[in-house]
């Protein structure tokens, strides 16, 4: 009996008439429709049955008169399946049983609905705001269906984020929300004993730019990919091919295999330019700008290659719903294996040079350690996980585009701090380039005229639900998407790999000194602007005005006369 | 070891030499292929909306002043040069050029405006592309570049040579804002 029989026949067993319906649309998923009051004794089930939570999912199903709906999805990694939990409130009595004192990784996602659709969750440990921006007038929920995407409602007044007060015996240092050792706004408000961390408290969701409500009021599903692959400065083409895998699953459609290629080669392209970044800014946190400046050379050579390839360096925008927009001729497949040949080398050398360096080891053996159960509480995905020892890796547990057709290896590391980490990346490096090897011998095979996209067979029918992974470079990510009218997608969600990864990082940072910060939370990668996708842009005043430079001068001059 | 490995890293440094670009002293040009910002070519053009139904960016605006005048107005302030209006091009009236340096203090100096031609469908009333690509032909028709909208004439004007005149008049020609029936 498959683990999914398995699954429906105990949960129809033992939540009795609380289960609705089950639902398996495509190998590898099951949807789920649960009673509200069943939740709990499901998750409960699942957790012991040895699942891993990934990310609650709210929407605003008031137009077909069933309240809110909340979606929390787990994955069974041994068995290749993805489960989803459906449940639906009423509207005038929103509140769902919270998960967060069972799953801890829970605590975000149900925080996120409590601000954005006015969900309440009951005995959720840390109710506190977590999206919205503080001066965000209470009662206004974004992500609501009568909201306007471009809602900018006066500011609410005499408003703060309580921060938490510091432990006896500690003093805050606050870290952010801009600070020189984080490249993007959050704020750490790290509790120290003299120069040892003791606790921490995190304030982010500051770069919020509400794609997912845009996608859901004013896009395309064809439009989304391009918008999607803004989520993210480094990992654009992961949240493009997540999303339109997402639809196409939800959509039945079966996409060219020669697109599965040049879609893969585009993921592990980012791959490898994203581990290079990522090695060359912890060598830079950590003081050794050789290690940044000959990581980011090689880079650069990736860089280029791209543009070549895709029109642009970053943002590939070679991902269509049904396929892929650019092909991959013979010309640029050698092109490809030249840059890639000269990086390997290039690569190996660097990596002789720095790993035995004492510089690395000292600042990187020891710190940030988070044993792997505490790895596997938390959820911890990617590279984060790999190096805590938990084997775990979309492209070989869920397999998406054609990765069951390429041989890779999994590198895992069991220090379980910042050096595993990065001997994980540099070993995946390697690997990237051996699948890409991979798929330009199978892409050279494919007869050269298959088209590179399909087209749908009329419009998506409404009330479908997709569910769709991909390893980024700094974990998996997940999109879950549930098809509209419209054309455009009903509710689309997305989960970037930073989302788990940074609620983990107050355990990470616990008895470490506060001189080795940066390299912490730079270890996880971190993406914020990934992980804040969400929201409505907003302003203090309605009003928008630009300042001349003068007058930029003397507020900063009248700034610095009064202190 | 210590040494050893510093050495390493020397020898590296070294063997790479300078890698900067004297960027912007010397060009680098783009590579073929490259999404730059994207140009219209309004002789190919028909008007058909696609690109500005599809643009992600909704930076492509397309309004009917009248009937026989569409406007095509492109905001390059907000494009994300996805390419994706000239994917869908009907007619292939929009290459993406290999233009980067887009940096302006001026708007209008990215943004591009066409005014396209189009005739009435005698069936349902809506307006629809010139079928006519002879530019003679063109410019018999009403709403061409130095017609007379007020009096519903043409006035055809053509030099054999290149006349300063002309092109002034031409610039400075401006289009009467509401027609008067």
């Amino acid at each position: 009996m498959s683990r999914k029989e398995e699954l429906v026949r105990w949960l129809e067993k033992e939540l009795d008439g609380n289960f609705i319906s089950a639902e398996a649309t495509i190998p590898g998923r099951l949807f789920i429709d649960l009673k509200r009051e069943a939740l709990s004794a499901a998750a409960t089930g699942l957790m012991n049955r040895g699942a891993r939570y990934q990310v609650g999912v709210g929407y605003d199903a008031r137009k077909s008169g069933q309240g809110f709906g909340l979606v929390h999805t787990f994955a069974f990694d041994k068995d290749s399946l993805l489960v989803a939990l459906r449940t639906f409130a009423p509207e005038d009595d929103p509140e769902f049983d919270s998960l967060t004192p069972l799953i801890p990784g829970a605590g975000w996602s149900e925080r996120e609905y409590q601000d954005l659709l006015g969900l309440r969750f009951r005995n959720h440990p840390n109710p506190r705001r977590l999206v919205l921006s503080d001066d965000w007038p209470e009662g206004i929920y974004p992500l609501r269906r009568e909201v306007p995407h471009d809602l900018m409602p006066p500011a609410a007044e005499e408003v703060a984020f309580r921060l938490e007060e510091a432990p006896p015996g500690t003093s805050i240092v606050p870290l952010g929300p801009f600070h020189a050792s984080l490249h993007e706004p959050a704020h750490f408000s790290v509790y120290v004993d003299g120069e040892d961390i003791k606790g921490c408290e995190y304030r982010g969701f500051m770069t919020h730019r509400g794609i997912e409500k845009l996608a859901q009021t004013e896009l395309t599903y064809n439009d989304v990919p391009f918008v999607a692959e803004r989520i993210c400065g480094i990992c654009g083409s992961v949240h493009s091919v997540n999303y339109a895998q997402a639809v196409e699953a939800a959509a039945g459609l079966r996409i060219p295999r020669r697109a599965e290629f040049i879609r893969m080669v585009a993921l592990e392209l980012e791959r490898l330019h994203s581990h290079l970044l990522w090695l060359g800014v912890a060598g830079h946190l950590i003081g050794f700008d050789t290690v940044f400046m000959q990581a980011w050379r090689i880079r650069e050579k990736i860089m280029w290659l791209a543009e070549r390839l895709t029109g642009n360096r970053k943002t590939y925008g070679m991902v269509i719903i049904g396929g892929v927009r650019r092909d991959i001729n013979q010309d640029r497949s050698e092109d490809i294996r030249a840059v890639l040949k000269e990086v390997e080398r290039e690569m190996l050398a660097l990596e002789k040079a720095i790993l035995k360096d004492r510089t690395i080891h000292k600042r990187t053996r020891g710190v940030g350690y988070l044993s792997r159960e505490e790895a596997v509480k938390w959820n911890l995905i990617g590279p984060v996980a790999r190096a805590r020892g938990v084997d775990m890796d979309a492209r070989r547990d869920h397999p998406y585009a054609a990765y069951d057709e390429v041989q890779f290896e999994v590198p895992l590391a069991d220090s379980g701090d910042v050096w595993g980490t990065l001997v994980v990346r540099v070993k995946e490096v390697y690997e990237a380039i051996k699948i890409i090897n991979q798929c330009l011998d199978k892409l050279e095979k494919l007869p050269k005229n298959e088209p590179l996209s399909v087209d749908l067979e009329g419009p998506i029918p409404a009330g479908r639900q997709g569910l769709s992974l991909v390893e980024a470079p700094r974990g998996e990510a997940v999109h879950y998407v549930l098809t509209g009218e419209e054309n455009r997608p009903e509710r689309w969600r997305v989960r970037a790999p930073t989302y788990p990864n940074l609620q983990a990082v107050p355990s990470m940072l616990l008895n470490n000194k506060l001189a080795d910060f940066p390299i912490i939370v730079g270890s996880i990668d971190p993406c914020i602007s990934c992980t804040d996708r969400v929201l409505v842009v907003e302003r203090r005043s309605g009003k928008a005005r630009l300042l001349s430079g003068q007058e930029l001068e003397n507020l900063s001059r009248g700034k610095r006369s009064k202190k | 070891m210590w040494l050893w490995n510093k050495i390493k890293q020397l020898a590296i440094s070294f063997r790479a030499g300078m890698v900067t670009l004297h960027y912007p002293f010397e060009p680098r040009p783009a590579p073929e292929g490259f999404r730059g910002q994207p140009v219209w070519d309004h002789t190919k053009c028909i008007g058909c909306a696609g690109c500005a139904s599809h643009c992600p960016a909704r930076t492509i605006f397309l309004r009917d002043i009248c009937q026989e005048l569409r406007i095509l107005l492109y905001d390059s302030s907000r494009c994300t040069y996805c390419g994706r209006c000239a994917d869908l091009c009907p007619e292939k009236a929009i290459t993406m050029s290999d233009k980067f340096e887009l940096a302006t203090d001026n708007r209008q100096d990215i943004t591009q405006s066409l005014e396209l031609f189009m005739m009435t469908c005698q069936r349902c009333g809506r307006c629809y592309d010139l079928e006519i690509k002879n530019y003679i032909d063109r410019l018999s028709s009403l709403g061409y570049r130095y017609d007379s909208l007020e009096a519903r004439k043409v006035i055809r004007r053509s030099t054999a040579d290149f006349s300063p005149e002309e092109l002034e008049k031409t610039v400075t020609y401006e289009r009467p804002g509401r027609l008067e029936k």
